[in-house]
C-alpha cells in the first residue's frame, strides 16, 4: 500500500449562482489544476460526486462532461452517488485507487446545483435519499428524520433545546468570516428559537441551507507529491461505512454507526485518537446532527455534546474546534459537493491559511454523511510536518 | 390474543428463523429466506420518538401539519415501525398509542 497526499485544491464559493452544474464543476476542477504543478497529462482518472443533477437539471454523465471540458479525454472517469456523502465517496475511491497502485494522480471532486429548482422538485429530489417504501411513504422528510432524532436525544440525555441552538449560533458566527459561505451573518439563540417550526423540535435556523457549488482536490502518490507542490497534505486515514436506511431501523436513534465505524477505521489507519485531532469539519446538516456526530466521532461522551457547544469547547479557539468554515449550517450544503468542500476547508487549516485559522492545527478530520445515517465517510489529513 | 379494543397489527414472520418484521420485507434480513408469512401482533404500541412535519415533500403537500413517530408495536413480541399518528401533536417518547389501520403502505396509529 502506498501513501497518498493532496497536492492541489480548487473550489467555487458555496451560495446561490446563475451557473449550472457543468460550469461549477469545470471551474472547481480547473482551479485545482491551476493551484499546483499537475498538468492534464499527469491526471490518470477523475471521480466526481453528485446527487441530484439528474433529477433537477436532467444532466447525467457529469464526470466525462467535466473531464472533456478541461482537456482530460482518454482517461477513466466516473460519478459516485451516496446522497449527501457522494463526494466523500469520490475522495475515498480516488484515495484507494492510488493507494493500491492502480493510478498515480486523480482528481476527486463534487458538484451540485440546487437553488434554481422550485421547492417541490427540490424536496422530492432530496427525499429520494430516504427509503421511499417505509419512511418516505409515511411522510418523513430529512428535517423530519432529524426531528425524530432530536426528540429522542432530548428524552434520553440531559441536554437543552437552547444548547442545541448554540450549534447554529456558533456555525453562523464562523461562516460570517468565510468568503466561501452562503450565509455570512450572525444569529442569536433567540433567533433560532423564534424561527418557524419545520419538524418539531427543529426550527428553520436548525436546518442547513441548500447551495450551489463545486469543489475539487488532486490526489497523488506521496513519493511524487513534491514534484507537484511544496505543501502536500498527507491523507493519514480514510473510512467508509454503511448504516441504517430508515428511522425505524435504529435501536438507538441518537447514534449513527455509519459515522462511528468509518471513524474507527480512519483513526486506526492514521494511528491517532480523537484527542489528537486539532480541527474538524463534520456533517451538520441540522444543529442536532452536529451534536450527535461530535459524539459518534469520539470527541465527547454520548449525551455531553450539547453542553460542550454551550461551553465553547467546539469554537474556533476551543479545545476541539468544529466547523470553523461555518459548516453546512452557514457555508451551505450543495449536497454532492459538501464532502470535498469540507476537505478543501481542512487543507486551508493545515496550510495555516484559513480565515478562521485554528492555531497550530496539524491534524484535521472531515466527516460526510448521506441518507438517513446510511452512508458515512471520514477522512483524516495531516499538516506539512506529517509528510 | 389482544384483550384491548385496538386492531391487531399485521406483521410478518420468517418461516425459517422466526424473525418478526413490521415493514414489508422481500427476504429475511437475518437468514435471507424468501418465505415470510403474515402474523398478527397486539395493536398496542409505545412511542420511541415523534415529530410534526410542517414542510412536507411533494407527495404529502396539503396534509401538513401531521405527526410521524417511530413506534414499538406488539406486547411480548414487538416490532419497530415508522408510522403516522392521527390525533395528538403533544405525544412524547414513552406515550401509549393504538394501531388503527395500514393504508397505502402506511401504518396509522392514534393516542390510547
Amino acid at each position: 500500500m502506498r501513501d497518498v497526499a493532496i497536492v492541489g485544491t480548487g473550489t467555487t464559493p458555496f451560495g446561490e449562482f446563475e451557473g449550472g452544474v457543468k460550469e461549477m464543476g469545470v471551474k472547481a476542477a480547473s482551479r485545482a489544476l491551476q493551484s499546483c504543478g499537475v498538468t492534464s497529462e499527469d491526471v490518470n482518472a477523475l471521480f466526481l460526486g453528485n446527487f441530484v443533477a439528474g433529477m433537477l437539471e436532467g444532466q447525467e454523465a457529469l464526470a466525462p462532461l467535466v473531464a472533456d471540458s478541461i482537456g482530460l479525454t482518454g482517461i477513466p472517469t466516473m460519478k459516485t452517488e451516496g446522497a449527501c456523502a457522494s463526494s466523500g465517496i469520490a475522495f475515498r475511491r480516488a484515495y484507494q485507487a492510488i493507494r493500491t497502485g492502480e493510478h498515480d494522480v486523480i482528481i476527486a471532486m463534487g458538484v451540485e446545483n440546487m437553488t434554481d429548482a422550485d421547492t417541490t422538485e427540490f424536496t422530492r429530489a432530496l427525499g429520494s435519499a430516504a427509503d421511499y417504501t417505509t419512511d418516505g411513504v409515511t411522510g418523513v422528510t430529512f428535517p423530519g428524520f432529524y426531528g425524530l432524532m432530536l426528540d429522542r436525544y432530548l428524552h434520553e440525555y440531559d441536554a437543552t433545546r437552547e444548547q442545541i441552538a448554540q450549534v447554529s449560533v456558533k456555525n453562523r458566527r464562523n461562516g460570517a468570516a468565510n468568503p466561501r459561505a452562503r450565509f455570512q451573518s450572525e444569529i442569536t439563540v433567540d433567533d433560532v428559537l423564534k424561527s418557524r417550526l419545520i419538524a418539531d423540535p427543529l426550527r428553520l435556523y436548525d436546518c442547513c441551507p441548500a447551495a450551489d457549488g463545486g469543489a475539487a482536490v488532486i490526489l497523488a502518490a506521496s513519493d511524487i507529491a513534491e514534484t507537484f507542490t511544496e505543501e502536500p497534505i498527507p491523507v493519514l486515514g480514510s473510512g467508509h461505512a454503511t448504516g441504517r436506511s430508515a428511522a425505524y431501523r435504529y435501536d438507538d436513534l441518537t447514534t449513527f454507526e455509519a459515522t462511528s465505524i468509518a471513524a474507527e477505521s480512519a483513526y486506526e489507519q492514521a494511528d491517532v485518537r480523537p484527542s489528537d485531532i486539532d480541527v474538524v469539519e463534520l456533517h451538520d446538516c441540522f444543529s442536532a446532527a452536529e451534536v450527535g456526530d461530535s459524539e459518534d466521532l469520539g470527541f465527547f461522551e454520548k449525551g455531553n455534546g450539547a453542553a460542550a457547544v454551550e461551553a465553547g469547547r467546539t469554537a474556533v479557539d476551543g479545545e476541539i474546534p468544529i466547523n470553523p468554515s461555518g459548516g453546512l449550517l452557514a457555508k451551505g450544503h450543495p449536497v454532492g459537493a459538501t464532502g470535498i468542500g469540507q476537505i478543501y476547508e481542512i487543507c486551508e487549516q493545515l496550510r495555516g491559511s484559513h480565515e478562521n485559522q485554528v492555531e497550530g492545527a496539524e491534524i484535521g478530520l472531515t466527516h460526510n454523511l448521506g441518507g438517513s445515517g446510511a452512508i458515512g465517510t471520514v477522512t483524516i489529513l495531516g499538516g506539512p510536518t506529517h509528510v | 390474543m389482544s384483550k384491548s379494543s385496538s386492531q391487531s397489527f399485521p406483521a410478518q414472520r420468517c418461516t425459517d428463523c422466526g424473525t418478526l418484521y413490521g415493514h414489508r420485507m422481500f427476504v429475511c434480513r437475518e437468514c435471507l429466506a424468501e418465505t415470510l408469512t403474515d402474523v398478527s401482533l397486539e395493536g398496542e404500541g409505545t412511542v420511541y420518538a415523534r415529530t410534526t412535519i410542517r414542510v412536507p415533500g411533494s407527495d404529502h403537500q396539503g396534509e401538513e401539519p401531521f405527526e410521524v413517530a417511530v413506534i414499538d408495536v406488539g406486547s411480548d413480541m414487538s416490532v419497530r415501525v415508522t408510522a403516522r399518528v392521527e390525533n395528538n401533536p403533544e405525544l412524547k417518547p414513552g406515550d401509549s398509542v393504538e394501531f388503527i389501520e395500514r393504508r397505502d403502505g402506511v401504518f396509522y396509529f392514534e393516542s390510547s
